[in-house]
């Protein structure tokens, strides 16, 4: 397993109760982890420790074990080791600009030019990563012209290029139309075969389609851990505002659990 | 050179924006201040001396680069000795009230008059910018000794503009919420809650 | 007027930054070191001919429209109500000098050539950021001033009346812009760090620009002038 949590709190600082509790979890290259939980309920926070930034740039405390790649990531040394090797997307594709950038290629080659890769490396990693994301076109613009959702894309293509064994992504498709969003969750599977890949969305229509385990948090808890189908099919998960809008339909139509996620899933339950 | 952690990183360069933008408000205001080390103060509340020098150093490489000027960087020791009594102040919880702010920001005004009075006289003949240089040229007009209009055009400037700058940084930091206060420990200090 | 980076192909425009750098220094010396006021004249004269042979002569109208009011002032205090117009010939041309060289200076080198130049040499990495992210997110919290400006204003902003009534008015523009950006740091912190930037490694630079012999001897050259006139004015 390249990411193992046991038994990890975590406050932040000036925060009134703990945004994680008691969280066990495991994750390891070969499957895509949808984490996933109502607004607050810890899901961005996960992945900020298991990237070692939580602690190590928003303070707080944090008891129980993480361990990332084989370090802690939020000690000293650990972070020296990690670097580079965890790629976390963040929400916000404004903020994430590096400011250092005159053109889309030069944002997307500034993670692989602050771990010291030789210049050839760079040009290739570059040039992979915005095949990879569809964003070649933009090559020559200026960053700071582009669109919220050509901006989420470039972010993508910048952590993409580091090549990192870890890849957290924080809600990658806020910024995009559907059809964006559908084209950023396509790519998952085919990075987490040598990859870890998290993704913490509350889009779960969507990005249901592509992942294999989904992992729901509730007020920083674990409450289940499986299948999509055995943690989002069930009442509770509906209850919760957590699930699919088909199984919600599913649900408020009358019907018992397991519920349908998808479209598919629904048809083939019901048009006989 | 020690490296600045990446908080700072991410911090300096909006605290030289704030720097910049907050002349915008006053001269859409037409008051005669600069305001231009609001975000140099800030930081020194936040993060101490050190980080303020360096916002201050930044400053005014921005400002020289943007403005096009290259003379301001001639008055880099004013920006300089603002950082360091600023953040010495800060942890003697000199934004703990508007009075106590006020009068540090008086005391900084009369401190950066006369670290700035040498560099005009000596450098530009007397000769800055704009409000100020009216003034010298008035009192000058009046018969007062180059040497003196100089500084008084300064000291009339700075003590107005230190003192409101200070208190600014006193209103700033009392409506901090928690969870901002809570990620600079230095804020509470700076406000006398510590 | 123009300020800041235009694109050119112009002699500095392909000079190495570090070679328009240096004889951006070695005018802010020689300015004060020739001797005065012939000295600071003919370097004004030279610099133009340099912007023109450079391609960057928009920069001279710049320059000029920069230098007026300190030559009006000058002429005020020091021929009007003073006796020495000497000083004010000295210290116009002096700043002339300086202003031309280093508003062309801004125009031909690009920031980023700049900072992969100092990078290439060793500059630690903080430092050529904090250079260019300023530089970058200066114009970004000017719209943000203006936006809280205009929002303001809607409200009834009173921009009018005594000084200190106007004073008051600031808190309301500066509190949304200060805790806006302060808001921001962590999540620009994260950002920085998930992208390898406190990795404590060397920062590759992306296009280094040349380095050619004769602007090396170029510099060497420069530099033995400033000395040399150094030198001068403490031996006469």
């Amino acid at each position: 397993m390249t990411v193992a949590l046991d038994g990890v709190r975590y406050r932040y600082p000036a925060g009134d109760s703990d945004a994680l509790r008691d969280v066990t979890l495991a994750f390891g290259a070969g499957e895509v982890t949808l984490v996933t939980g109502r607004l607050g309920a810890g899901c961005s926070t996960l992945l900020l420790v298991a990237a070692g930034l939580a602690p190590h740039v928003t303070g707080g405390a944090r008891s129980g074990s993480v361990t990332t790649l084989g370090v802690d990531p939020a000690s000293d040394k650990g972070r020296r080791k990690v670097a580079g090797r965890i790629g976390l997307l963040l929400p916000t594709p404004w903020t994430q600009l590096s400011g250092m950038s005159y053109t889309v290629r030069e944002e997307v080659a500034f993670g692989p030019a602050n771990l010291g890769w030789p210049r050839d490396r760079i040009g290739r990693a570059v040039s992979g990563a915005m095949a990879l994301v569809g964003i070649e076109h933009l090559a020559d613009r200026d960053p700071r012209t582009l669109s919220g959702g050509e901006l989420q894309r470039v972010m993508l293509a910048g952590i993409t290029a580091m090549d990192p064994e870890v890849l957290l992504l924080d809600e990658p498709t806020l910024e995009l139309d559907p059809e964006g969003a559908r084209m950023v969750y396509r790519l998952l599977p085919a990075l987490a075969r040598e990859k870890t890949v998290v993704l913490a969305t509350t889009d779960v229509d969507r990005a249901v389609e592509v992942v294999t385990r989904v992992v729901l948090l509730d007020r920083g808890s674990v409450t289940a851990d499986g299948t999509p189908d055995d943690v989002l099919g069930t009442d509770r998960a509906v209850a919760l505002g957590c699930s699919t809008t088909i199984a919600e339909i599913v649900r408020v139509a009358g019907h018992a659990a397991p519920f349908p996620l998808t479209v598919r899933a629904a048809v083939r339950r019901f048009a006989r | 050179m020690i490296p600045l952690s990446s908080r700072l990183l991410a911090l300096i360069p909006l605290a030289v924006g704030i720097n910049l933008a907050m002349g915008k408000f006053a001269a859409a205001l037409s008051l005669p201040l600069f305001l231009d080390t609001v975000g140099t103060v800030l930081v020194a509340t936040l993060a101490g001396p050190w980080a303020a020098v360096a916002t201050g150093v930044v400053s005014q490489v921005a400002f020289t680069v943007l403005d096009g000027k290259l003379m301001w960087m001639a008055f880099l020791p004013v920006q300089l000795g603002v950082a360091l009594y600023a953040g010495l102040a800060a942890r003697r919880g000199a934004f703990a009230s508007p009075w106590r702010a006020a009068t540090a920001g008086l005391v900084l005004g009369l401190i950066a008059a006369t670290l700035s009075w040498p560099i005009a006289f000596l450098l530009f003949g007397g000769v800055t910018a704009g409000g100020v240089t009216v003034v010298t040229t008035l009192l000058t007009a009046l018969g007062v000794p180059l040497k003196w209009a100089v500084y008084g055009a300064s000291l009339s400037n700075d003590l107005l503009d230190k003192c409101v700058t200070f208190l600014l940084v006193h209103v700033v930091l009392i409506s901090l919420p928690k969870r901002l206060s809570a990620r600079f420990p230095a804020a509470d200090l700076a406000r006398g809650r510590a | 007027m123009t300020l800041g980076y235009r694109p050119g192909t112009g002699v500095l425009h392909r000079a190495h930054p570090f070679t328009v750098l240096a004889l951006a220094g070695t005018v802010a010396v020689l300015a004060f070191t020739l001797s005065a006021p012939l000295g600071p004249m003919l370097l004004t004269a030279g610099l133009v001919a340099i912007a023109v042979a450079a391609r960057v002569s928009r920069t001279l109208l710049t320059a000029l429209a920069f230098a007026a009011p300190f030559w009006v002032f000058l002429v005020l205090i020091h021929v009007v109500f003073g006796d020495s117009p000497d000083r004010a010939v000295t210290v116009g041309s002096q700043i002339s000098a300086v202003l031309v060289v280093f508003l062309m200076t801004l125009a031909a080198v690009h920031p980023g050539r700049l900072v992969d130049a100092l990078l290439e040499r060793g500059v630690p990495f903080h430092v050529a950021y904090l250079l260019v992210a300023t530089l970058q997110s200066v114009p970004e919290l000017q719209r943000r001033a203006s936006a809280i400006l205009d929002a303001q204003r809607c409200r009834g902003l009173r921009v009018r009346g005594s000084v200190w009534g106007r004073v008051r008015s600031v808190v309301p523009l500066a509190v949304p812009l200060v805790l806006g950006a302060l808001g921001e740091v962590d999540d620009r912190a994260l950002a920085l760090e998930a992208r390898g930037a406190a990795s404590g490694l060397r920062r590759t630079p992306l296009d280094p620009p040349h380095d050619r012999l004769a602007e090396r001897v170029t510099r060497w050259a420069l530099l033995g002038s400033v000395l040399g006139t150094i030198a001068w004015r403490i031996v006469a």
